[in-house]
């Protein structure tokens, strides 16, 4: 049930925690920086695939590319 | 001669830099509902109470590390030209992601002032903002703001003054990164102590965190150092 997914996997309406970004340090510190950190609890607003991902991010609305959001593993709660 | 205070405006895209600039300087610049619409620096001034006070616009950023050229723009400024003020606008309606720079900007030695922007979104949120907690917690002081409608600015330039003319206290933030770390950064800080040219110009533990994260740029500014 605890299964790590990508975040490109998640449909809109969704609460999920984030895990693990698997990607570069350029990539994982960005992303950090705008405050998706490891633990941090997002909400799937918009999804289009393979397109952009909306998701709000600590009360904010943050947009995704498809690719980063393959890389980013997160888990339902 | 009236006296020059340089102040920059910092903050994440999008949260009213350059509105703030134009209230304070009585300029148009371009202002979009867009994030990264400043991209390279600006400047104007004005005259407040005697002080001529040149204001400087930063680009947008979430954060000072040497990613994209707008935050080597950003950081730099901050570090190299040390400005009498930095003031950093937040958009209340989301602090706890705009905190972040701010609490770059305390541990990088930044004179710096929290202009609390959006204040309106904020309340219509039922956010309710404890300005004066927040303004102990970081050591700085807090103004609140709408700087669409020009609201707080006379108080944010009452704050610029008190902060230039160092009547108010901002304290340089020191994070303890854990004791594991903390023993390099003691290493580190002791050696850039040694050269005097580069620890007149930056915060000796500032470079010691930066060189410690690898920071590209950070990093080049030691490729000639010869360490003792």
């Amino acid at each position: 049930m605890n299964q790590l997914i990508p975040l490109a996997m998640v449909i809109p309406g969704e609460m999920v925690q984030v895990v693990d970004v698997r990607a570069g340090w350029g990539l994982r510190r960005k992303l950090a920086d705008m405050g998706l950190t490891p633990g941090v609890i997002i909400r799937v607003m918009n999804s289009q695939m393979p397109g952009p991902i909306v998701i709000d991010l600590r009360g904010s609305r943050l947009v995704l590319g498809y690719g980063m959001t393959q890389k980013i593993l997160v888990k339902r709660v | 001669m009236a006296k020059e205070i340089i102040v920059a405006l910092a903050g994440n895209p999008n949260s009213g830099k350059t509105t703030v600039f134009n209230n304070l300087t009585g300029a148009r610049q371009h202002v979009g509902n867009w994030p990264g619409v400043t991209v390279e620096k600006k400047e104007g001034s004005c005259n407040y109470k005697g002080y001529s006070i040149k204001v400087v616009d930063l680009p947008g950023v979430y954060s000072l590390t040497a990613y994209s050229p707008d935050e080597v723009v950003a950081r730099n400024f901050i570090v190299e030209e040390k400005p009498d003020a930095v003031v950093d606008i937040v958009d209340a309606s989301s602090l706890e992601r705009n905190l972040y720079l701010a609490v770059q900007l305390l541990e990088m030695g930044a004179r710096l002032i929290v202009a609390l922007n959006m204040m309106d979104e904020a309340d219509s949120r039922n956010y309710r903002i404890d300005v004066e907690g927040l303004s102990h917690l970081l050591g700085a002081p807090v103004v609140p703001m709408v700087a669409n409608r020009n609201r707080g600015t006379e108080e944010l330039l009452e704050e610029i003054i008190k902060v230039a003319e160092k009547e108010v206290e901002v304290k340089e933030l020191v994070i303890s990164y854990g004791q594991e770390v903390e023993e390099e950064i003691a290493r580190l800080e002791r050696l850039i102590s040694q050269d005097g040219e580069l620890s007149s110009k930056y915060s000796p533990r500032w470079l010691a965190v930066k060189l410690l994260e690898g920071d590209e740029e950070i990093v080049k500014k030691f490729k000639d150092v010869k360490a003792g």
